[in-house]
């Protein structure tokens, strides 16, 4: 991951989700964090699973439909600097396999947060709610659109 | 079987499992979609490649070209292009190289570069930030930093890329750069380099440059976030070299706090020629340095050595450090050139007194004497020492080239300004004379009677 020298990518911001190991990485990382809030004791199962759909949700939002650009400078002259991190994925290419991966994860937790949750309406209404946010933002016909403008520079 | 599903799933609502069968759909259509990878996107099917072959239409390797008689013969010059050269064998009046301050061929420098050699060799084997820092380079930037009295200073290894690289360096895409439309060929690739938005402005007029700037005041107002993310330069020449006049300095950085702009300052010409102790155009007009962002000059025509130099604050430069193209990936200079850079910059705060003076005087005397020539006009400041003539009725190109060939018959050596195809707004031809300070008065005037004849000669 040479930044900026010559034969470099231009932008290695996102190559490195491609590997599997990265997504495996990520399933872990998604059920440690369920597991630390079902052993706090004052948590049940039920509030411990619509915790983490919620945060898993909240935090995937950022960091890759409102963070925008590189954390470092790129040799694209600033080309990713309007780029929301999903934008980044692939070159903008839709329907790839890191893209498809990224949309099943908030599914399958969310079908598993309604199973352990009892299918009770209010968690329901908070998973579903949180859940359309990070899909929707995930449309392909929403590339690079900005809803009323908001993030837009 | 079915008393192994627990009673809330057999009474889950309908809404609910209506939505869950819904993204298990969603799920399973992605699946067993077609999917993409990025590398196939640019992938041609065998048809494609049959119809763009059979398109294709070689071009000839040489192309056709009209030669003209400059490119057939060539004047070839020996041994070093000083005050005097030797051109086709002939010793001839150097009037067409920059050589404002008759360093090429000083014998002091000449010396320095020698010991140079001997200490460490002619290359520097490397970029800077990999193995290729010698102390000469930091001496180097420290006095560039000192002559201008600024914070810091950076050397380039060729004066072309000292500007096109610290030109994107700041300026990013969706970046606006107001230009001057007279700046020369390194500062227009350095702006197409940075893939900003540019504007150019009518050469020297400040009007058509508040015009601009107030159009953009109006996109700002009309769209204030977008405006806020965007950068805003103003790119100009302290000496333009293809003009031979200077930039209305001061107005230009009132308007940079009405209108909010950085000033990139290209001092290619002007470093060392300009003002009573040759610090630019900065010290002729009186500017304080810490209002120009970025001074950018070369140390090819007045320190007689090669490379460029950007000089301002700290922060401004050490951005460079990591971001100036030309800075991270080129070999640094070679330490030679460098020591000679610091031995001409030696020779000039010792002789600044007198040095500056003395070519103003040179520069207004030749100015004085050409325009006295019929048929012939100067451009520029008299100050300059870059002069632009030209023929006042019925200039071209092949006339010029006449005059030119007259002169170098008659041992002084002149060049028609020669511009690229690619240049975004090239001047009119013309004839470029350059001043050295050491030109005695008769050889000054031997310059314009050469001219004056050489127009006679022609016919005009």
């Amino acid at each position: 991951m040479n930044v900026g020298v010559a034969h470099s990518e231009q932008n290695p911001n996102v190559s490195w989700l491609n590997s599997k190991g990265i997504w495996f990485t990520y399933i872990i990382f998604v059920f440690t964090m369920h597991l630390v809030l079902l052993s706090l004791p004052f948590l049940t199962t039920a509030v411990a699973w619509t915790l983490t759909n919620v945060l898993h949700n909240v935090s995937a939002f950022y960091l890759l439909h409102v963070v925008k650009g590189a954390p470092w400078e790129t040799s694209d002259q600033g080309k990713a600097r309007s780029y929301t991190y999903w934008e980044q994925i692939d070159d903008g290419v839709q329907f790839t396999a890191t893209r498809k991966f990224l949309t099943t994860v908030p599914i399958v937790l969310f079908l598993m947060a309604s199973f352990y949750t009892k299918y009770d309406p209010t968690h329901f209404f908070i998973n579903i709610s949180t859940l359309a946010v990070v899909l929707i933002a995930k449309l392909p016909q929403l590339h690079g659109v900005r809803i009323f403008g908001i993030n837009k520079y | 079987m079915l008393d192994l599903i627990p009673d809330y799933v057999k009474n889950a609502p309908f809404y609910h499992l209506a939505v869950e069968a819904f993204l298990l759909v969603w799920i399973l259509w992605l699946i067993f979609r077609k999917s993409y990878s990025p590398a196939e996107k640019n992938k041609l099917s065998e048809k494609d490649k049959k119809e763009l072959l059979e398109e294709w239409t070689p071009e000839p390797l040489v192309p056709d070209y009209e030669f003209k008689d400059s490119v057939i013969n060539p004047r070839v010059v020996e041994g070093p292009v000083a005050k005097y050269a030797i051109v086709n064998g002939v010793k001839s009046l150097n009037a067409a190289s920059f050589n404002f301050l008759n360093m090429v061929g000083n014998e002091k420098i000449n010396e320095k570069a020698i010991k140079s050699i001997e200490k460490y060799g002619v290359g520097s084997c490397g970029p800077r930030g990999f193995y290729g820092t010698i102390d000469v380079h930091l001496e180097l930037e420290q006095r560039l930093a000192k002559f201008f009295s600024v914070e810091e200073g950076i050397i380039y290894s060729y004066g072309f890329s000292t500007i096109a690289s610290a030109i994107p360096a700041y300026s990013k895409r969706g970046d606006i750069i107001f230009a001057d439309e007279g700046v020369h060929f390194a500062i227009q690739k350095g702006i197409v380099a940075s893939r900003s938005d540019v504007r150019y402005f009518k050469h020297n007029d400040i009007e058509d440059l508040e015009r601009l700037l107030k159009e953009q005041e109006e996109a700002d107002k009309k769209n204030p976030k977008k405006a806020k993310a965007t950068r805003r330069f103003l790119v100009i020449e302290g000496l333009y070299m293809n003009h031979g006049d200077l930039c209305p300095l001061p107005k230009m950085v009132d308007l940079k706090y009405k209108y909010k702009y950085r000033i990139f300052l290209d001092e290619t010409v002007s470093f060392a020629t300009i003002g009573k102790t040759g610090r630019g155009v900065t010290e002729y007009y009186n500017v304080p340095r810490e209002k120009i962002d970025l001074i950018s000059g070369s140390m090819e025509l007045s320190l007689g050595s090669v490379g460029g130099f950007c000089v301002g604050s700290s922060f401004v430069v050490q951005h460079q450090v990591l971001s100036g193209q030309g800075y991270c990936f080129s070999a640094s200079l070679p330490p030679l050139l460098a020591a000679s850079a610091i031995e001409a910059l030696n020779i000039i705060e010792a002789q600044q007194g007198e040095m500056f003076p003395d070519l103003e005087k040179k520069c207004k005397l030749l100015h004085q004497k050409l325009k006295s020539v019929n048929n012939l006009t100067v451009s520029g400041i008299d100050i300059s020492p870059v002069k632009h003539v030209r023929l006042s009725f019925d200039n071209t190109l092949e006339k010029l080239e006449k005059i030119v060939d007259y002169a170098q018959a008659n041992s002084v050596s002149l060049t028609v300004a020669r511009y690229l195809k690619e240049e975004k707004f090239s001047p009119k031809p013309s004839i470029r004379i350059s001043v050295n300070y050491d030109l005695s008065d008769s050889e000054i005037d031997l310059i314009v009677n050469v001219i004056e004849q050489g127009i006679k000669s022609i016919g005009c």
